[in-house]
């Protein structure tokens, strides 16, 4: 290349576009390692039921409260912020909503679960702005208090739902012959994609998170956007409560227990940043279905639990050692 | 990819083949016992002359369980019952949380308030047996539920172990599986995978049954770690075996991500059958959905029985290494009176319901 | 650059203060500035710039004293009070979003929404008219930019401070506060900086330029004010003071009426 070339303006405009383009390419990511991990196991386990409708149907149902909690937790990292409360919420929403309905109607119940995400967003996000600590240690602690009132509210007893409305709805049912969990799925993936990508509100969201300083400058209103945020991250969780309470006919304090470390790998794998102003709804509900994929094909593999756990783990590194390679080649 | 696969195939079987050549070692050595010489719960018992000698001594009593569930809740209700009656005051219950370390750390506080006697459920022998041996060394008289300590000798360091009749349970699952089926099927097995001793010794007790009814075939078995495995377990199960026709699976909690399996499948036709009571289930079983059946045990007994050996261990009475307590057949018809059987509490309202109806 | 004396006054402090516990970080702070002018804030590291372009553009509330725009008094308390009256800051940091790209952040906080009124209510974008509008005003100042999805972050010092300007002035700001636009750039990039303040005041524009680089101010500016301690101590023509003039206001080593009679002399 000429030194003329190097100097020419156009060439320089043409070359940082490239670069940013290239930097863009971070959001396919999760599109190589999806298709990856779904080639992978269609050849592996070619003899089995993997790869047919009703197993994907299967994990899309198993994954919704996951990619609910995915969905709402990108939301919080879109301005930086973690929230660790997320898993309890599940539990407390899911509870107090299948305690509700031994005494009101579905509309009520749905209200009060949801209600529980709504204060512990609120109270999260205020006291994360009044104290000035970092999101990770206030939700550690909401997370510690959320999961002892859990415990507490019906005393470690699991709670019984024979609402067929509310499990029809949240659970295994249909809606005009597809299942409510699919619906689930979608409506939540739509609305955080229309949010981040079409709304004004999603311009404020990452611009907080990418530069609180700026955006301040600009005159958004930091504070409450972050607040927001939290609300919606924890209000997502308790809706994902409410999902997990309609299809096991029941609540019990130890659901969305184990999801949280989980959800933050879908995430995170789905090209959202861990430190904020950057997020893909997209990613995160391909995020959240490789995990399932994941799950259900080792299960069918024939592993045994400990081979299954190694695998997991290999599959994931593999998986993100592909996608790092292709997007270098692409 | 094929390479990739195969790979990591053979790393993951190496590592697995290591791991359970040291649980192996570990496991034998926990579980060569004679279960013929075992007691009764129904053996054991107090004369008054005793029950006013123990009264007179004013005890204490501190409880130390492993987790804190429902059943926990009707063990620590058995053992209250029954030292009341011997004029024994419980001045602490802990709950380790299945933590070991944090079992440690409850004996340790424990061990400041002095206890007479200490009923306990140890998350793990090895890690909690020095803090064991502390509260023991001040004189209090230690009761084991379930898990043996290794290495701890009956009548100077414990007075008795107290346990479901686990084998007696394994079995009866298996009946009760070939009951559901009524002789003939296809049988998916979905089975606790970690070294614990309650569990595995159901699991293996029911294995071995099951192999008895000769028109029975296991299709399927799988083993998981954490209860909220299960449902995604049961879910590639049925994918994969349409023609299932029941499941066993350890215990209840996990049998209920079973039941939302086959529900979310609109799947009525397989049934379940597990151990414990638990009202979720309890409600699929009497609204006549899955849930065909459950192997109870009796949590309440447990801990009186508990109770009793310790005040037969303060008098320098004689006391059992180990006491069975019984179990029961659960199935929609006797559903309430064994309820009320095993945790000594009314039927709850929503279950109730559902009975009468 | 001779202004005629129908110059009106856009902006206008008198006695400005401000302080932040016991320090007192701004006590007396007074000038004007005409439409179409360029004023150079001078004053050592301390003296108050930073915190006075904080006042005027909202980031502070300042604690007394008056800020006129255009002959009428204002209360700045918020950035977007700042905005309202027509003051636009392009900050040291120019305040833009790295990740983002041109477009989304010239309209940052003041998205142009979408035609049905519904959708406009839910803030929906209208990203068609947005880019429109972008590139109107990145020709406005004759800048070079590549596409206009490219990220800020991969856009060089110079085509940044343009972004940052044709976003001040894309508002039709009377007003346009710039703080040290060219500290992080070279020769050739400051010197189209320059060029961007011409083309903007020569439309207009009232322009209050923060620098310390005395040969900037001295090629750019009509007048300088000094800060001296939180205090505006001197308010000179440019063209009328030598470099050497400027700096020992700066310094406090001499007053404004020290050198007045220097020239005089």
């Amino acid at each position: 290349m000429s030194v003329s070339q190097v100097n020419n303006p156009d060439f320089k405009a043409r070359a940082s576009e490239f670069i940013s383009k290239k930097a863009l390419k971070r959001e396919y990511f999760i599109y190589y390692i999806f298709i990856a991990v779904l080639l992978l196991f269609a050849v592996a386990l070619h003899d089995t039921a993997f790869f047919s409708f009703a197993n994907f149907m299967n994990i899309i149902r198993q994954t919704a409260p996951l990619t609910v909690m995915a969905v709402g937790l990108t939301f919080a990292l879109a301005v930086g912020h973690i929230d660790l409360s997320i898993g309890s919420v599940v539990a407390l929403s899911a509870l107090v909503g299948a305690v509700l309905l031994q005494h009101v109607g579905t509309p009520l119940a749905v209200l009060g679960a949801l209600s529980v995400g709504l204060v512990v967003g609120v109270v999260n996000g205020l006291l994360i702005e009044r104290l000035q600590v970092s999101s990770l240690l206030i939700t550690l602690g909401t997370m510690g208090v959320i999961t002892g009132l859990a415990r507490q509210f019906t005393n470690l007893e699991s709670v019984p739902i024979i609402n067929s409305n509310f499990t029809g709805f949240f659970g295994a049912g249909e809606i005009f012959g597809v299942p409510s969990l699919l619906i689930w799925t979608l409506i939540i993936a739509g609305i955080g994609y229309v949010v981040l990508t079409k709304l004004a509100f999603g311009r404020h969201l990452l611009a907080v998170g990418g530069s609180p300083k700026a955006a301040l400058a600009m005159g958004i209103q930091v504070t409450r956007v972050r607040i927001y945020a939290l609300v919606i991250s924890s209000m997502a969780a308790a809706l994902a409560g409410l999902l997990y309470a309609g299809r096991l006919h029941g609540a019990r304090y130890t659901l969305g227990e184990a999801d949280l470390l989980t959800v933050i790998a879908a995430v995170a794998i789905g090209g959202t940043s861990l430190f904020g102003g950057r997020a893909c709804i997209i990613g995160a509900v391909l995020g959240s279905w490789l995990m399932g994929l994941i799950n259900n094909g080792l299960i069918l593999s024939g592993f045994s639990t400990n081979e299954q756990m190694i695998a997991r783990g290999v599959i994931l590194i593999a998986a993100v050692a592909i996608g790092v390679k292709e997007m270098k080649n692409g | 990819m094929q390479i990739t696969w195969n790979s990591i195939r053979f790393f993951a079987l190496f590592t697995a083949l290591l791991f359970a050549l040291c649980f192996e070692a570990l496991a034998t050595q926990v579980q060569n016992i004679d279960w013929a010489k075992a007691a009764k719960a129904s053996d054991i018992s107090l004369s008054e002359t005793q029950k006013k000698q123990l009264k007179d001594k004013k005890l204490t009593a501190a409880l130390v369980w492993h987790g804190a569930s429902p059943w926990i809740t009707a063990v620590t209700r058995g053992a209250q019952d029954a030292f009341a009656q011997l004029g024994v005051e419980v001045v602490a219950v802990t709950d380790a949380q299945f933590d070991p370390a944090k079992q440690v750390a409850d004996l340790e506080n424990i061990s400041a308030l002095n206890p007479d006697i200490i009923l306990s459920l140890s998350v793990d022998g090895i890690s909690t047996k020095q803090s064991y041996q502390k509260a023991i060394s001040q004189g209090a008289k230690l009761v084991l539920l379930s898990n043996p300590i290794p290495g701890f000798q009956h009548g100077k360091d414990f007075f008795g172990i107290v346990t479901d009749d686990m084998f007696g349970m394994g079995k009866a699952a298996a009946e009760l599986v070939n009951r559901s089926v009524e002789g003939q099927g296809k049988v998916g097995i979905i089975y606790h995978d970690a070294n614990y001793f309650i569990t595995n010794n159901r699991d293996n007790a029911f294995k071995i049954k099951l192999q008895e009814f000769e028109n029975l075939t296991v299709v399927s078995q799988r083993g998981f770690i954490k209860e909220s495995e299960t449902s995604n377990i049961a879910a590639a199960m049925i994918l994969q075996n349409p023609e299932l026709d029941a499941i066993y699976v350890s215990w209840d909690a996990a049998a209920e991500g079973v039941v939302e399996a086959l529900r979310s499948f609109g799947n009525k036709k397989v049934k379940v059958i597990t151990h414990d009571l638990g009202v979720n289930n309890l409600l699929d079983m009497a609204m006549s959905r899955n849930m065909f059946g459950t192997i109870s045990d009796r949590p309440y007994t447990i801990g009186s029985s508990m109770a009793y050996i310790a005040g037969l261990a303060v008098l320098d009475e004689p006391t059992p290494l180990f006491t069975l307590v019984p179990y029961d057949t659960v199935t929609k018809k006797n559903i309430s009176t064994i309820w009320q059987h095993a945790f000594k509490v009314p039927v709850p309202k929503l279950l109730d319901l559902a009975l009468q109806q | 650059m001779v202004r005629t004396a129908l110059d009106q006054v856009a902006l206008e402090l008198s006695n400005l203060g401000k302080s932040f516990g016991p320090v007192e970080a701004l006590k007396n702070v007074s000038f004007k500035i005409n439409k179409g002018e360029v004023v150079g804030l001078l004053g050592d590291n301390g003296a108050g710039k930073s915190t006075l372009v904080r006042c005027i553009s909202g980031i502070h509330a300042p604690d007394k004293g008056e800020v006129k725009v255009n002959g009428t008094a204002v209360q700045i308390n918020t950035p977007l009070d700042a905005r309202k009256v027509g003051i636009e800051t392009v900050f040291q940091d120019l305040a833009m979003i790295p990740e983002f790209d041109i477009v989304d952040n010239l309209f940052l906080n003041r998205e142009i929404k979408h035609k049905n009124p519904l959708l406009a209510k839910l803030g929906w974008l209208d990203k068609k008219a947005m880019q429109k509008r972008a590139k109107k005003a990145i020709n406005r100042l004759n800048s070079r930019i590549p596409s206009f999805d490219t990220q800020i972050q991969s856009l060089s010092g110079g085509q940044r401070q343009a972004v940052a300007i044709a976003r001040a002035v894309n508002w039709g700001a009377d007003i346009v506060i710039m703080d040290e636009p060219t500290a992080a750039l070279g020769v050739e990039q400051s010197a189209q900086v320059n060029e961007l303040i011409n083309v903007i005041s020569s439309q207009g524009v009232a322009v209050l330029l923060i620098s310390h680089n005395m040969q900037h101010v001295v090629e750019t500016c009509d007048r300088a004010v000094v800060l001296y301690q939180g205090e505006s101590v001197a308010d000179v023509a440019v063209d009328e003071v030598s470099k050497e003039d400027l700096v020992a206001l700066i310094t406090g080593a001499k007053s404004q009426a020290q050198i007045a009679e220097i020239h005089a002399a």
